[in-house]
């Protein structure tokens, strides 16, 4: 599996915004047909398959050069058999729509579309080792039951942490790592230290061994 | 030196001990991008403005522009090791800084970090930074003086516990040597004093607090220092974070003199912050909410009501003008904000005037309630006067035959200029200011060569303390000039004068 990428930062709030509607016509539609969950498995596979892999492929959907008809050709003759023809379609559309470049935009935008729709929150989660399943399952459990919602999870291995988790919900943190306890306790004890030190700096001079 | 290990470890122990592990719980966001002091934030979907985040090389910063997509913060510190991806935690909380009697006698950054070497303040106490100045019902009028120990100010814009009198003027025309003469004229009255810099060499306020120190007033004075050298951020907040520390003061009773030296270069560091942040420009470029930094800012200094204690936090701001030109933006805004300004004028100063005030358009809106009935007894009218003098001294120079009255008048004028002229660091009594003053306006220096007045004025001063020093009491008592004071100080002169030879 690809390493996800640990941080997205370049905020292009146009292509959120195409993302965001075109997502919310591929979902309507393919739940409609009532093959939604295997539309967003297909566009996954095509987005960190078949894109992240060929780049000529990636600025072929993205370049304004390559007319309507020829991108519909190739959607046709690369996915025709493997993709559902509700997602072949919605390809076509965004292809004669100048948009096929933003394939990857909508599928950000239709996941979390369809997480907002079944009530399912996706929980990053960070561990020192990786996670076995019984320790999966809690988190799942003990997730689930804090926020009343259904959990996905995406894990991490992140070895720094040197042990326990960090749990990603939306915005909020939930960090009961060793590493960043340790980090915590030092500088509670440097701050202590200093103001000790300041109170009283004849005792810890002079008179010692 | 040697450490005993021992205490060390025990230290450490206790702390350790009292160490409870909890799961950190805390809303964060991404950096997108860190330019100049400021940062883009992706995510921190819950952060309120104004709120204190933090990024993970400790750097504190405030969020400051709520978009529709990211968060834009300004970063109170070091911003050159925060790179793109970085975690940012919102604190849940507003700014604050240490206040109370610990934070007397040092100098800070605008966050309450000490700059002196003597370690961190300690201190109990914090107070918020931005807060809603005291309003109307929790004020009352100005009414004790706040003397500054300067001949030319105390007499013609006299200054108000409470008041915001401006100072204004080109550069290098005295306008630090008159808030630092304020400040030292404070020993003794338990003022507290504190002294904000921003933008400016931190080698002159190093050199600022070598005369503090030198004169003995550090002892009852901080200076918060946001130097040329700080992120213009840190320029933004120093003086909130001044008025903060100096409202502990206010709120307990007690009465605090701020100094904001100077106002326009906190007004460039906001303006500069606004444009990276891309608030549209307005006139000159300042953002269009320049003036309300300013007047929040001024109108936290307050006169308390009684029910409130009764503190006070004076404030003297100081804006820099160009060629003079008091209609820019920020000198007119600065000015319709506070409750009179003294004007310092370059050719007076180098004139040799000095302090340079042009006592024509130096005006005080509110402190004659504030002066001493002496002292409004002598310097009545001065103000007038000396503006008339100017005037007729111009036309006197096109080299017209005078009548011997105006002649009177213009010799008057040049021995009352040559009377307010005090040098630095040497602020007076009001009873010293008083005794000189009443012996220039009534006509007792008429006689002394012009060039002999400020000698005749430190000879007689001399005299008068060691030889009536039952009179310079009672005046200090009554701070008046009845009928009784006024003979004897008659008496005084002439008795000084006639054993007193010029030269």
């Amino acid at each position: 599996m690809v390493e996800p990428i640990k941080h997205e930062t370049v905020l292009d709030p146009g292509a959120e915004q195409v993302g965001k509607t075109y997502a919310r016509a591929l979902i309507g539609a393919a739940a409609r047909a009532g093959v939604a969950d295997d539309v967003l498995g297909q566009l996954d596979t095509l987005v960190d398959g078949y894109l992240a892999s060929s780049d000529k492929l990636a600025a072929a959907f993205a370049s304004p050069r390559i007319d309507e008809a020829e991108k519909s050709r190739i959607i046709d003759r690369l996915f025709g058999g493997e993709f559902h023809p509700v997602l072949i379609n919605f390809l076509k559309v965004m292809g004669k729509r100048d948009r096929l470049g933003y394939v990857a935009a909508v599928r950000t935008a239709s996941e979390s579309l369809r997480d907002e729709m079944l009530g399912r929150v996706v929980a990053e989660v960070r561990t020192a080792i990786p996670l076995d399943d019984h320790s999966r399952n809690n988190v799942i459990s003990r997730l689930s039951n804090t926020l009343g919602k259904q959990v996905r999870l995406v894990e991490t291995v992140d070895p720094s942490l040197i042990g326990g988790m960090v749990v990603r919900v939306g915005d909020t943190v939930f960090d009961s790592s060793v590493a960043n306890q340790i980090e915590k306790l030092s500088r509670k004890a440097k701050d202590g230290f200093s103001r000790e030190l300041l109170k009283r700096f004849e005792s810890f001079s002079g008179s010692g061994s | 030196m040697k450490f005993s290990s021992d205490e060390i470890a025990s230290v450490l122990q206790a702390e350790i001990e009292q160490f409870d592990s909890k799961i950190d719980v805390r809303e964060v966001g991404t950096v997108l991008e860190v330019s100049d002091g400021i940062a883009r934030v992706y995510g921190l979907s819950g952060v309120m403005a104004g709120e204190m985040v933090e990024f993970p090389n400790g750097a504190i910063g405030l969020a400051f522009n709520l978009e529709e997509n990211s968060v834009g913060v300004i970063i109170l510190g070091n911003y050159l090791t925060i790179q793109e991806g970085d975690e940012v935690k919102a604190l849940g909380t507003l700014l604050s800084v240490p206040a109370g009697d610990a934070v007397i006698g040092r100098v800070l950054d605008p966050l309450g970090n000490p700059l002196d070497g003597k370690g961190p303040v300690q201190s109990s106490v914090t107070r918020p930074v931005e807060i809603i100045a005291t309003g109307v019902s929790e004020r009352k009028p100005v009414s004790e003086p706040m003397q500054t120990g300067i001949k030319a100010i105390d007499a013609m814009t006299p200054i108000g516990r409470g008041q915001r009198e401006l100072i204004i003027g080109d550069r290098k025309t005295g306008k630090t040597s008159i808030a630092i003469d304020a400040i030292i004229n404070q020993k003794g009255t338990g003022v507290k004093c504190f002294y904000i810099a921003i933008g400016q060499k931190d080698s002159a306020i190093a050199s600022i607090v070598d005369v503090l120190e030198k004169n003995g007033a550090m002892e009852f004075t901080t200076i918060v220092c946001a130097g040329a050298s700080a992120p213009a951020p840190l320029q933004y907040i120093a003086p909130y974070a001044g008025t903060a520390m100096a409202e502990y003061f206010m709120f307990n009773g007690g009465h605090a003199l701020v100094v904001y030296d100077d106002l326009s270069k906190q007004a460039t560091a906001y303006r500069q912050m606004s444009l990276l942040m891309r608030r549209p420009p307005g006139r000159e470029a300042y953002p269009g909410d320049v003036f309300y930094c300013h007047s929040r800012l001024l109108e936290r200094s307050a006169k308390l009501s009684d029910a409130l204690g009764g503190g006070s936090i004076t404030s003297l701001p100081i804006i820099e003008t160009l060629e003079g030109e008091v209609s820019a933006y920020i000198p007119t805004n600065v000015i319709s904000i506070t409750d009179g300004q003294i004007y310092l004028q370059p050719d007076l100063f180098f004139a040799g005037i000095r302090p340079a005030m042009n006592a024509g358009i130096s005006v005080s809106r509110v402190g004659g309630a504030a002066q001493t009935k002496a002292m409004k007894k002598v310097a009545g009218g001065l103000r007038l006067d000396l503006a008339a003098f100017r005037a007729l001294e111009a036309f006197a120079q096109l080299g017209t035959d005078l009548d011997t009255a105006t002649q009177s008048q213009l010799d008057r004028g040049y021995r009352m200029v040559e009377l307010l002229k005090q040098p630095q660091y040497r602020p007076m009594s009001v009873t010293d200011q008083v005794l000189s003053l009443f012996a220039g306006t009534r006509g007792y220096l008429d006689d002394v060569p012009i060039k002999a007045v400020s000698k005749w004025e430190k000879d007689f001063l001399e005299w008068i303390h060691s030889k009536h020093a039952a009179l310079i009491n009672e005046m200090n008592d009554k701070r008046d000039l009845n009928d009784d004071i006024t003979t004897k100080v008659i008496a005084a002169i002439k008795e000084f004068k006639s054993g007193y030879k010029i030269g």
